[in-house]
């Protein structure tokens, strides 16, 4: 599905260079789940935003190719890259709340995606329903919202009431009379093609009420709900392979569990191929099959999920294993760590 | 047994005003939590976000007031010469006495530093504000050797700090002035597994050598399983289960302590998963009438979805949703587990 071959990231700081990416290695093949771990700066998520070509300007791919589905994208157009976010590779950020758009309904971002990768369904869909292609959201604001609009217009109207100018008002009555009738007026309003594909979209990822949840603002939902909305969003170009960076760190345990079994089932009924990306060894073991562990920008151990936790060959996994709290009051084992340098 | 503190009853509900300032509803925070905490153990609060973990602390610095209830503190820490060894009624004067002795550690380092002061000020400043000034530079001195820094830190900035040397400055910060409590407020989620490890050692060296009692707040119950004797989780400003911590692990007892300690991601791959469905319920009572009749009756309506039947012990419920049919366990009004 991907792969990745001795892929060197650098970033230009006024500092001097920094390697983030050292010689990747990585082949994540058709549906199965892969684990990336490591701990802070290793080049866990340089990885992901390097393979989508999401770098800032200061950091350049300087080495390397980065192979989907057979063909080269290490060089490719901006034009192919767009179809490629999110068309073929849907990606998940750790934040839901700071990669959710917050003056936009959940409605409004997954119908773009759906415009920009799936605009055939869309059409489809509409001409064999008979229902309007786009938009037919009804348009209200908040009651304060409206009753400012209100208040202007009337102050307006009065304005040109006083002026002797009537007729200048005309617009501002226009503007009121509409609010005070547009229950009337919107009332042969349907629901589009495109609405009910983001309806789909959202029950697929099992949130209830997806009618209500496509109408409302990020903010309005728990940090799961969040979270669920981000994976619908992922997944609404019918990608075949889906990145996920740390998805769970910011969610709580119980809430946690629920994210990756919902990874996990829609991993298994669309048969994706899945790159989980974590600091956490415990989620890897529960949802991965392999395992590559980085530090420092490079890969020190790639295996099997059951093999690296039982019989760990590279002496950095065995550190991080032993790190982790265990039952029983031992003291914990420090592995014994230089700090990431850049060079 | 020596409690040190003892926390009886104690509520905290906060208000929620409407725009003209009346109060509609109230958020309640801390709900009756009864604890009583030994000297010279670890107590662990786990729990979810939002259940009140923090409120408890808050309230047990007195940073916050309670709504009632009471925090009963015991005569080695805060002497016998008081007028009250209840928390709510020391006078100003007592009640700074009682700061000394409860040093805190909170969760992020960099926003507990002040960016603009050299970590010589910062370690230094409790002791200025509680007047022990003479021989400062050695004491800072001595504090930073204690947690694995030198002398050599003394005139750097908290940003040229990493993130474990900055949690050991606030460590350092919080032993100033030799309490006898430290309460430790997530103080390694911010942290890789590595670094964790250091921090956790550091706490246990600590506490061997000065004889602390610890308040661990988390929600790593990794973590709390290594650090606590003995344990409270916390549920909706509840304490549902409290016991100590082998048996609290091995023999769960509420459901909801059950759901949380299976979805702690673990290598073991065979073990029983409970789901919790949905988010926790919103701790908000509603004052207004109508507003609560409304809650009540969307409850109702959920409860026709619900048919409720004979289970091993605990009550199973059966939730049909999505089309899909399985067990439930319902761990308060209207919140649900799943058992896989």
């Amino acid at each position: 599905m991907l792969e990745i071959k001795d892929l060197r990231t650098k970033f230009n700081t006024y500092d001097g260079v920094v390697k983030a990416l050292d010689g990747v290695n990585l082949k994540i093949k058709d549906g199965e789940i892969f684990g990336l771990v490591g701990e802070t700066g290793s080049g866990k998520s340089v990885t992901c935003y390097s393979v989508l070509r999401l770098l800032p300007k200061t950091g350049e791919i300087v080495g390397g190719s980065i192979v989907l589905n057979g063909e080269d994208i290490t060089n490719a157009s901006e034009k192919r890259l767009r179809e490629i976010r999110g068309g073929e590779i849907g990606i998940i950020f750790q934040d839901p709340l700071s990669a959710l758009n917050p003056v936009m309904t959940v409605n409004e971002q997954i119908g773009e995606i759906l415009v920009l990768h799936q605009n055939k369904e869309i059409n489809d869909l509409a001409s064999e329903k008979k229902i309007p292609t786009y938009n037919s959201e009804k348009w209200k604001a908040s009651p304060g919202v409206e009753f400012t609009i209100i208040a202007l217009c009337m102050s307006f109207i009065s304005l040109f009431v006083m002026l002797g100018q009537w007729s200048f008002s005309l617009p501002f009555l226009f503007v009121i009379a509409s609010m005070l009738f547009r229950d009337y007026l919107q009332k042969n309003n349907s629901t589009s093609a495109l609405d009910l594909l983001v309806i789909d979209a959202l029950s697929r990822v099992k949130l209830p009420n997806p009618e209500q949840i496509a109408s409302s603002y990020p903010h309005e939902l728990s940090g799961g709900m969040q979270q669920r909305v981000m994976i619908a969003m992922a997944l609404a170009g019918k990608a075949k392979m889906l990145i996920a960076d740390e998805p769970t760190t910011a969610l709580d345990v119980t809430i946690q569990a629920q994210i990756l079994q919902l990874i996990k089932d829609i991993q298994k009924e669309e048969n994706m191929s899945v790159l989980l990306i974590t600091h956490d060894l415990g989620v890897v073991a529960e949802t991965c099959e392999r395992v590559a562990v980085m530090y420092k920008g490079k890969i020190v151990e790639e295996a099997s999920v059951d093999e690296i936790f039982t019989n760990p060959k590279n002496e950095y996994t065995k550190g991080l294993l032993e790190a982790i709290p265990k039952g029983g009051k031992e003291r914990l084992k420090v592995p014994n760590l230089k700090e990431v340098e850049g060079s | 047994m020596r409690a040190i503190l003892t926390i009886k009853n104690l509520r905290k509900h906060f208000p929620v005003k409407n725009a003209w300032g009346t109060d509609v509803a109230l958020v309640k925070a801390l709900d009756g939590v009864d604890l009583k905490i030994e000297a010279g153990k670890t107590f662990g609060i786990v729990g979810e976000s939002g259940c009140g973990k923090t409120t408890l602390m808050r309230t047990l610095l007195r940073l916050i007031e309670p709504t009632s209830g009471s925090v009963v503190i015991s005569e080695e820490i805060i002497g016998d010469k008081v007028s009250s060894n209840n928390l709510e009624e020391l006078t100003s004067q007592e009640l700074r006495k009682f700061r000394r002795q409860i040093g805190v550690v909170f969760q992020d380092p960099m926003g507990a530093l002040n960016p603009r002061m050299i970590i010589k000020d910062i370690v230094s400043e409790p002791l200025v504000i509680h007047g022990k000034t003479d021989n400062m530079r050695n004491r800072v001195i001595e504090l930073l050797n204690n947690v694995g820094l030198g002398e050599e830190h003394l005139y750097r900035y908290p940003h040229e700090f990493s993130g474990g040397q900055r949690q050991r400055i606030v460590i350092a910060r919080a032993l100033a002035l030799d309490p006898k409590i430290l309460v430790l407020d997530e103080p390694t989620s911010a942290l890789d597994v590595s670094v964790q490890a250091q921090i956790l050692n550091l706490l246990n060296d600590l506490q061997k050598k000065y004889n602390l009692t610890y308040i661990f707040i988390s929600h790593d119950l990794s973590v709390i399983e290594y650090m606590c004797d003995r344990l409270a989780v916390m549920y909706l400003g509840r304490v549902v289960e409290e016991a100590n911590t082998e048996d609290l692990f091995s023999n769960p007892q509420h459901p909801y302590t059950k759901a949380l300690l299976s979805a702690t991601p673990s290598f073991d791959k065979n073990k029983e998963k409970i789901m919790i469905l949905g988010d926790v319920p919103s701790p908000i009572t509603y004052l207004d009438e109508s507003k609560a009749k409304l809650a009540t009756e969307m409850t109702e309506q959920e409860k026709l979805e619900i048919k409720s039947i004979e289970g091993k012990g605990i009550e199973y419920i059966v939730r049909s949703s999505l089309n899909e049919v399985f067990p439930l366990v319902r761990i308060s009004g209207e919140h649900y587990a799943r058992v896989k």
